[in-house]
């Protein structure tokens, strides 16, 4: 049997090209370039590296506005065998309960055996959206993911986990949701015959919340946290004291730790 | 049910201050003390009890020690199902908990078990989940205020959740300090309440193969530390030195981590660890926000870089511009001879 792989990738601001508003101080993020969430590369390497071991097909899949297609180009990229977009004005103001919905639907409609996600987005690091998806479907998780094992005999997948002071491996059933560990897979460059078809012929297929069924169930009205406010985080007052000799420095160490 | 908003519940119905006591084999996670105390700062303001909710196997000795540390009450869920720890039975068992005896806040520790579960609470009860938070309170009508870092570390935005309850966060380790333990407490065997186990075995769909852990340094807890940065271009030996003579542990920045230098479990910052240590020595750290982040809570803190504009001089007390292979080694040999090691405790 042929096991369905579904990537959640988003879209989001470059974090390395985040620059300052010299009129307001303020990290202006709307002009930074769009890319692909980095984290969710590993997510995408690590479904392609299920499908190198058992028969699968692997589908990249974002939330976003037309304008994320680019996301989805990139997955085709690399080698996956479609892409969904999923698109509706009906989304916006979601926090990550109708988001990690909509996614759970999807994958729910696209017959998933597997979603892979990455850790979490570089935009708003919440890192709640795949155990979010898992949860709306009642499936299986396996969250901080170093390492993936296939196990279609047994209808499991295992995962190397991270956890605080150690590892463990965990064997999950199918369908899993999985959240990988940014850095721990070696995303595999896109050959150019991919990238030509990705970019010139590949059209990917369009969701709408109707679609999934979803329209009264997603956006702000059904999100449970808003933003009450934004503050600038005001930096610790230190002395910003530069010695020039060793020893002096050595005499403020004696001084502090006695 | 006419009080009922427009989300389809009354507030009023949930009340108390609910602390989840993170516990493997009998190990209780720090960041359960941190929060623990700081529910208790929540519930002198709301006048609101303060429960310890605890899920795993023989917890007698964990629920006892969250009275002595001033839990008002402990929920217990005791059984081999939730040993080791799995997302599924923990959050089925949590769930069903949070939906019987209705808690206006529930505060877990945002480590990896904790950020995995909650979302399997936080779903089903369509409660309010916010991550990642480094600052709590809660206002005039008990409704809590989350702070969470944004945009990388520059902007805190306070997350509400003003219709829909639980109002739940996972909050970081290392952010508070935790309360004291008073061991003369008379634990009051009523205060222990032991309550239905809802998940069985068979019902599973997880399955822990093998767990190891143990020995992986818990930097959070440290007193001392000497942390390496991209400056040090894979070179521990003077950081190393360094910290044996400060008698410190070593840490590091992400792009430490990420070059594969020191392990993942030493990193400090906003994708990391935070930590709070009485002495902070950045050995090649830039001193980025997101790196700054993890360690300004430290006491003192000391910059070593070759870069005379490099941030870290401005997040730092007392700095040395030099090269980091000349200057660790020199600074462990003079205060070697000033013995600083033996000062403390």
């Amino acid at each position: 049997m042929t096991w369905t792989i579904v990537v959640g990738v988003k879209q989001v601001p470059d974090a390395d090209e985040v620059g300052i508003d010299p009129d307001t101080g303020r990290l202006d993020r709307a002009s930074a370039p769009a890319v692909m969430n980095p984290p969710d590369r590993d997510a995408l390497e690590a479904a392609l590296s299920i499908k190198d071991e058992v028969e699968a097909r692997v589908i990249a899949i974002t939330m976003g506005p037309p304008m994320a297609t680019p996301v989805l180009e990139e997955a085709i990229a690399m080698g996956c065998d479609d892409a969904v977009l999923i698109t509706d004005r009906a989304f916006a103001g979601s926090d990550t309960w109708p988001t990690s919905l909509t996614l759970a639907r999807a994958a729910e409609n696209l017959e998933a055996d597997i979603v892979l996600c990455g850790e979490e987005t570089t935009d708003s690091s919440t890192g709640q959206v795949p155990p979010g998806i898992a949860a709306h479907n009642g499936w299986a998780q396996l969250t901080y993911a170093e390492a993936v094992e296939p196990r279609p005999e047994e209808g499991r997948l295992v995962a190397k986990r991270d956890v605080e002071g150690g590892h463990e491996m965990v064997a999950a059933e199918l369908p899993v949701v999985v959240a990988v560990a940014y850095g721990e897979f070696e995303p595999r460059p896109a050959p150019l015959h991919r990238k030509i078809y990705a970019e010139n012929e590949f059209e990917p297929v369009q969701l709408t919340a109707e679609d999934l069924g979803i329209k009264d169930e997603v956006g702000l009205a059904v999100s449970p946290t808003s933003v009450g406010g934004m503050e600038t985080v005001q930096p610790v007052e230190r002395k910003g004291e530069v010695v020039d000799e060793i020893d002096e420095l050595a005499d403020q160490i004696t001084e502090v730790l006695s | 049910m006419s009080d009922t908003n427009d989300a389809g519940i009354n507030p009023d119905e949930y009340e108390d201050v609910w602390v989840f006591i993170e516990e493997h084999a009998g190990e209780v996670m720090p960041v359960s003390w941190e929060l623990l105390e700081e529910g208790k700062k929540l519930t002198e303001q709301t006048g609101e009890n303060l429960v310890a909710l605890a899920i795993g196997e023989d917890l007698e000795d964990v629920a006892e020690e969250a009275l002595e540390r001033g839990a008002d009450r402990v929920l217990v869920a005791d059984d081999p199902v939730f040993e080791p720890y799995r997302a599924d039975p923990y959050g089925a068992q949590f769930r069903a908990m949070v939906e019987a005896r209705k808690p206006t806040i529930v505060l877990i520790g945002g480590t990896h078990t904790g950020r995995d579960f909650a979302g399997r609470v936080a779903v089903p009860t369509h409660a309010g989940l916010t991550a990642d938070v480094t600052e709590i309170d809660v206002d005039e009508d008990g409704l809590l205020q989350a702070r969470r870092p944004a945009f990388g570390g520059d902007i805190l935005a306070t997350i509400l959740c003003e219709d829909h309850r639980p109002q739940m966060a996972t909050i970081r380790p290392g952010v508070f300090e935790p309360g004291d333990r008073d061991e003369n407490t008379a634990v009051d065997a009523d205060a222990i309440l032991e309550v239905d186990v809802v998940v069985d075995e068979s019902e599973t769909i997880s399955e822990v193969l093998e767990r190891d852990v143990g020995d992986t340094a818990d930097i959070t807890e440290a007193e001392r530390i000497v942390a390496v940065g991209e400056g040090v271009e894979g070179d521990l030996e003077p950081a190393l030195e360094l910290a044996e003579a400060l008698d410190a542990d070593l840490a590091a920045s992400r792009a430490a981590v990420d070059a594969g230098w020191v392990d993942g479990s030493r990193q400090v910052g906003q994708t990391g660890k935070t930590v709070r240590p009485d002495l902070y020595v950045a050995v090649g750290i830039s001193g980025a926000i997101q790196h700054v982040e993890g360690m300004n809570k430290s006491g003192t803190v000391i910059a070593i870089n070759t870069d005379a504009n490099a941030p870290i001089f401005e997040h730092a007390d007392h700095g040395i511009v030099g090269d980091f292979a000349d200057v660790c080694p020199k600074l462990a040999e003079t205060l070697a001879t000033e013995a600083v090691v033996e000062v403390d405790q």
